[in-house]
């Protein structure tokens, strides 16, 4: 009985919701569709405001000075009857102009993480891009069986916590880690995964290879199912190969998603931090150092160095910005 | 004819032995880790290395949950990314079909300021936002780890992506029997959308299940904590507890594996073209 | 469903626009201001120290051990005082995170926090440390301290945290090994005497261990012990004079003979190479005394101390190797500041806690007058077949260097960590080895080469 009243409860209520919908919908004077796309937009721009938008300022505005310390009492408050904001004056801050931009030409660690992170970068996205597209295409075939199971199995890696399985890759390569007694079964001499660049470095691509690659897939397939399935029968009837098939109709048709997946890694890779900060600490001398790493040393460990930390940042985001702008651009996307 | 089943035969066989070499590449960490989570410390940095599970892990996770109110952060980390990610799937998707499908000024520009957000490290967003934070109140609360995030510029540039697929004539051929625009959007575009969403939710869900140095900033008492907040604590000055980070985060899988689990479904091909031909 | 959303949101809109400019605009408003400098500070009195009035609960924070000693001494405090303190135990890691934020963002910091000798003047120098030099002189307890702990808690004169435990270096052994292949412990005066020892190991065993994870801290032990300062007093670097190529050349030798394993410090294949007898000695600090009790006990009776050795025929043989304080960030209330620095007296100022934290977790202490307690200190202990160690760590805490760390420590152990294990694995030459890092830290920190 009971349920059966509270099922009708709901049914009501939907009803009403629904009435209440339609009344809505009616009543709002119809919208131009640019109307329409500012109403889709608009609650991205109030979260940003509310939320990014004075991080962000105070960002840039921190770049221009130097930090001194902590400061005390108020700088600022805005006393509008139900809201009140205080705005602590919490540094002791010195205008430098654009001394820290300048200082930056001059900091070999700067460039030195500059380049790491980009020859990580260069190395790295490509394989997991060329993997996860595979992968995406090897489980989207027609005939693969239990392509949950190993979709689940593949993607699963992302689902680690970042510490563990840092941790877990520390042990891996560790010189007498699992890899290396892998190499010393085929003969292999141990390798110093930890001690070389060259080494280091690859380690640190392994390690992002392995967490994002089934991530990325997972995008892909998502993108390889929105693909209109008549285009492959149209393309069949004109008796198009294997290669054919994805040459002229997957890749055009997956180009939006693939130009995501690159823009996305790139500037995943670009941001590393997690890894080389656990895994190598950086090292060994500097050479898994990113700029991101190198940014939060700056702002976190040591003297406090939040203006010149900030202007990494600002230097940092105006660069990967160009560098994505440029992918899209070339991507073709319009 | 049988050429072509012989290419196919091979074909079929590349793909797979593809796919299981990845399959095992993949879960070789992952088993590694729950081998580790039931076997002692001591034994588990040894040379050679153990391959296979001991029976530690009871004890692993009694200390563990004796050291941390580890139940509680996961609790807490699923109902944070739950809440975020049905919140941000739902603006990003909007926000994604304005960008796809609408011309509006300043789109461009708009867009590579969203894009652009996507870049900033979020290390440095962390102080101004504590202060933020600790200004309104909303120090130790789960709003302020959820809400500022929700404008995710990587759901909005998905989307964006995804959305621009669907063709034209669709939406023409809907707006002609009078659908309203709002209707457009969750009776056509939506639907046709159903695994990118379901990869969006996965991609959104990751997201605040990652944070760190942000709720750790934010979160003041262990009753809140997520799992990576929680986890940090068991470092200690010198020595990291191996054993019980390895419990831990092999518990920390389930979640995952049960959103992708859940998430299953949406992945089969050919949505759009159930929708064409209606 | 969408479309409520929506309408929502344009009410929201409609009603909150106005109020959001505004909003917005005294954001930038502010950040303008700022930008001129004319901020209107607001007479704070968490500055003003006349009340005498005690907050009745505060916050404390630490992590492993020492959190776990807070506790003991906190539970000590309560019972006679009408308090509370809540010592929250945090990683190590996450905590200089968390305090680091909430340090420069001006709020929700701790009453008491924990502080690195190592990090001291990092911390201090972001202004967000607490001057207590009148406290401390009320109270009359500066003198009480060791000489050589208070230097990285002090700046221009005025005090920031009060010593808690330190590390007086010594040389742990392993008496069975030493034995059994007719090493002689009391012969060892020298590095040189160390290596001419050891080589009468077998070849599977290891004279000592060099942690290739910590080559800044073997580094700065010795530099140390050789009574030197990283830095001039003209701020010049100065970590590549005679004395740092002499250390660099006595690690180098130790390192090429053969004579050392490299494991990472602390690291499971470490503690293994300890308890089986892989490796013989141990060069590390007072702390570790306790650590080796609690991580290898199969091991109790086994273990000697004696000091570390002296670069030349008569040399000092002491140094200190790590150590922590406890400080009070300036934005905590000033009730809060009494009760807490009252707490923090009570901890590490009074020979009872400082022994009561010595004796349960081996934090060893800075304060000089608990030396005094011989019943502790000339304690024969079983763990080292007999030895009063304890006297022979408070002996060289009393003879140690001061040292002063500063904010660029983090350069010079980076400098040193890098070029160090270039110097061992690629067999740099030691001189050239300690200019580079010279130069590095230079570079780094916009300083000249002493």
């Amino acid at each position: 009985m009971s349920t059966k009243h509270t099922s009708d409860g709901y049914h009501r209520l939907w009803d009403r919701f629904r009435s209440f919908r339609r009344e809505l919908t009616e009543r709002t004077p119809s919208l131009t569709r640019s109307q329409v796309a500012y109403l889709l937009i608009s609650p991205f721009f109030v979260l940003f405001g509310l939320f990014l938008l004075f991080p962000i300022v105070y960002t840039i505005y921190l770049s221009f000075f130097e930090y001194q310390g902590v400061g005390d009492g108020r700088l600022f408050y805005v006393d509008l009857g139900p809201i009140f904001f205080e705005v602590p004056r919490i540094a002791e801050l010195q205008f430098v102009g654009f001394g820290n931009y300048t200082s930056m030409l001059a900091d070999g660690l700067f460039w030195q993480s500059m380049f790491n992170t980009t020859y990580i970068l260069a190395i790295q996205v490509p394989i997991m891009i060329g993997l996860a597209l595979a992968l995406a295409l090897a489980l989207n075939a027609g005939f693969v069986r239990f392509k949950g199971v190993f979709r689940t199995a593949i993607a699963l890696p992302v689902s680690a916590n970042i510490v563990a399985y840092s941790t877990i890759f520390l042990i891996l390569f560790n010189e007498t880690g699992f890899i290396n007694y892998l190499l010393s079964v085929v003969g292999v001499q141990p390798i110093e995964w930890m001690r070389s660049e060259f080494w280091a470095r690859k380690t640190i691509v392994g390690a992002v290879t392995w967490r994002w690659t089934g991530y990325n897939m997972i995008i892909l397939l998502a993108g390889l199912q929105t693909i209109p399935q008549q285009l492959y029968e149209a393309a069949e009837i004109d008796g198009a190969s294997r290669w054919e098939k994805f040459r002229y109709v997957t890749l055009p048709q997956l180009k939006p998603v693939l130009l995501f997946v690159v823009v996305l890694s790139t500037i995943g890779t670009f941001k590393l931090f997690a890894e080389p900060y656990v895994i190598t600490g950086g090292g060994p001398t500097n050479a898994t150092i990113t700029i991101v790493q190198y940014i939060y040393e700056e702002a976190f460990v040591g003297s406090p160095n939040l203006g010149y930390a900030s202007a990494l940042t600002v230097v940092f985001v105006a660069i990967v910005s160009v560098i994505s702008i440029v992918q899209i651009k070339i991507g073709g996307d319009d | 004819m049988r050429e072509q089943r012989r290419k196919d035969a091979v074909w079929k066989f590349l793909t797979y032995s593809f796919i299981l070499v990845m399959t095992v590449a993949m879960m070789v960490p992952l088993y590694w880790m729950i081998v580790a989570a039931t076997l002692p410390q001591e034994e588990f940095i040894q040379f050679p290395p153990r391959l296979y599970p001991g029976t530690h892990f009871f004890e692993n996770f009694a200390v563990l949950h004796a050291e941390t109110e580890f139940v509680v952060s996961i609790w807490n980390s699923v109902f944070i990314a739950v809440v975020y990610t049905v919140l941000s799937v739902l603006l990003c998707s909007m926000a994604g079909f304005a960008f796809a499908k609408y011309e509006f000024r300043f789109k461009e520009p708009i867009f590579y300021l969203i894009l652009a957000t996507l870049v900033l490290p979020i290390q440095l967003l962390v102080i101004p936002l504590f202060l933020m934070m600790s200004q309104i109140g909303w120090m130790d609360t789960f709003r302020a780890i959820i809400l500022p995030w929700l404008a995710n510029p990587i759901g909005i540039f998905l989307m964006r992506q995804n959305m621009r697929s669907i063709p034209d004539a669709l939406l023409e051929s809907a707006r002609m029997d009078g659908a309203t625009e709002f209707q457009i959007f969750y009776r056509i575009a939506l639907p046709a959308m159903r695994s990118s969403l379901a990869a969006l939710a996965i991609i959104l869900f990751l997201f605040q299940w990652d944070l760190f140095l942000y709720p750790l900033v934010i979160l003041e008492s262990s009753a809140n904590y997520t799992i990576p907040v929680a986890l940090s604590g068991l470092e200690e000055s010198r020595r990291i507890n191996y054993d019980q980070i390895m419990v831990a985060s092999s518990l920390a899988i389930i979640p995952l594996a049960i959103l992708f689990l859940v998430l299953q479904k949406q992945f089969v091909s050919g949505i759009l073209a159930g929708s064409l031909k209606e | 469903m969408a479309s409520e959303y929506m309408s929502q949101n344009t009410m929201y809109g409609r009603l909150g626009r106005r109020r959001l400019m505004t909003g917005a605009a005294a954001l930038s408003g502010a950040a303008l201001a700022g930008c001129v400098g004319t901020g209107d500070p607001d007479d704070d009195d968490s500055d003003d120290t006349d009340s005498d009035e005690m907050a009745d609960e505060i916050e404390a924070w630490g992590w492993d051990v020492a959190a776990r000693s807070l506790e003991l001494t906190a539970e000590e405090y309560e019972a006679e005082h009408d308090a509370t303190i809540n010592v929250e135990e945090h990683g190590q890691d996450a905590m200089k995170e968390d305090l680091r934020s909430r340090l420069t963002g001006g709020s929700g910091a701790p009453d008491v926090a924990m502080l690195e000798l190592i990090d001291g003047p990092a911390e201090i120098g972001t202004g967000a440390v607490q001057d207590i030099t009148d406290r401390v002189d009320e109270a009359g307890i500066e003198a009480d301290f060791v000489d050589g702990a208070w230097a990285s808690l002090v700046e221009d004169d005025s005090i920031y945290a009060l010593p808690w435990d330190i590390g007086p270096t010594a040389v742990f052994y392993r008496r069975d090994i030493y034995d059994e292949h007719g090493l002689d412990a009391d012969e060892i005066e020298t590095w040189d005497d160390f290596q001419e020892q050891g080589e009468q190991l077998p070849d599977d065993i290891y004279m000592f261990n060099i942690p290739e994870n910590d080559l800044d801290g073997v580094w700065r032990y010795q530099f140390r012990q050789l009574g030197n300062q990283p830095f001039t007093d003209d701020g010049e670097v100065n970590i590549h004079n005679d004395d740092s190529v002499m250390i660099a050349e006595t690690l180098k030798e130790l390192y090429d003979a053969g004579l050392a394993s490299t494991y990472d410090g602390w690291s499971t294949e470490w503690f293994n190479g300890y308890g089986e007898g892989e490796i013989a000695s141990l060069p590390s600090a007072a702390w570790m005394e306790g650590t080796l009790r609690d991580e290898l006990p199969d091991t109790a009776g086994n273990w000697g101390v004696y000091r570390i050795p002296a670069h030349e025929e008569g040399g000092p043989r002491a140094s200190n190797w790590g150590g922590s304080s406890l400080m009070i960030p300036s934005q905590i209330e000033s009730a809060e500041q009494n009760r807490a620095f009252d707490y923090v007296k009570w901890s590490l100022a009074t020979d009872e806690m400082q022994l009561l934290m010595y004796d349960e977790y081996g934090l060893f202490p800075a304060l000089e007058t608990t030396y005094d307690h011989d019943d502790v200190f000339d304690e024969e202990l079983d763990f080292y077949d007999g030895q009063a160690a304890r006297r022979l760590f408070a002996d060289v805490a009393e003879e140690m260097p001061e040292y002063e760390y500063s904010v660029d420590t983090p350069y010079v152990s980076d400098a040193i960590n890098n070029e160090f294990l270039r110097m061992l694995r690629d067999d740099e030459d030691p001189e050239e080895t300690v200019i580079a890092a010279a130069e590095y830290v230079a570079d780094r920190t916009d300083r000249d080469l002493a």
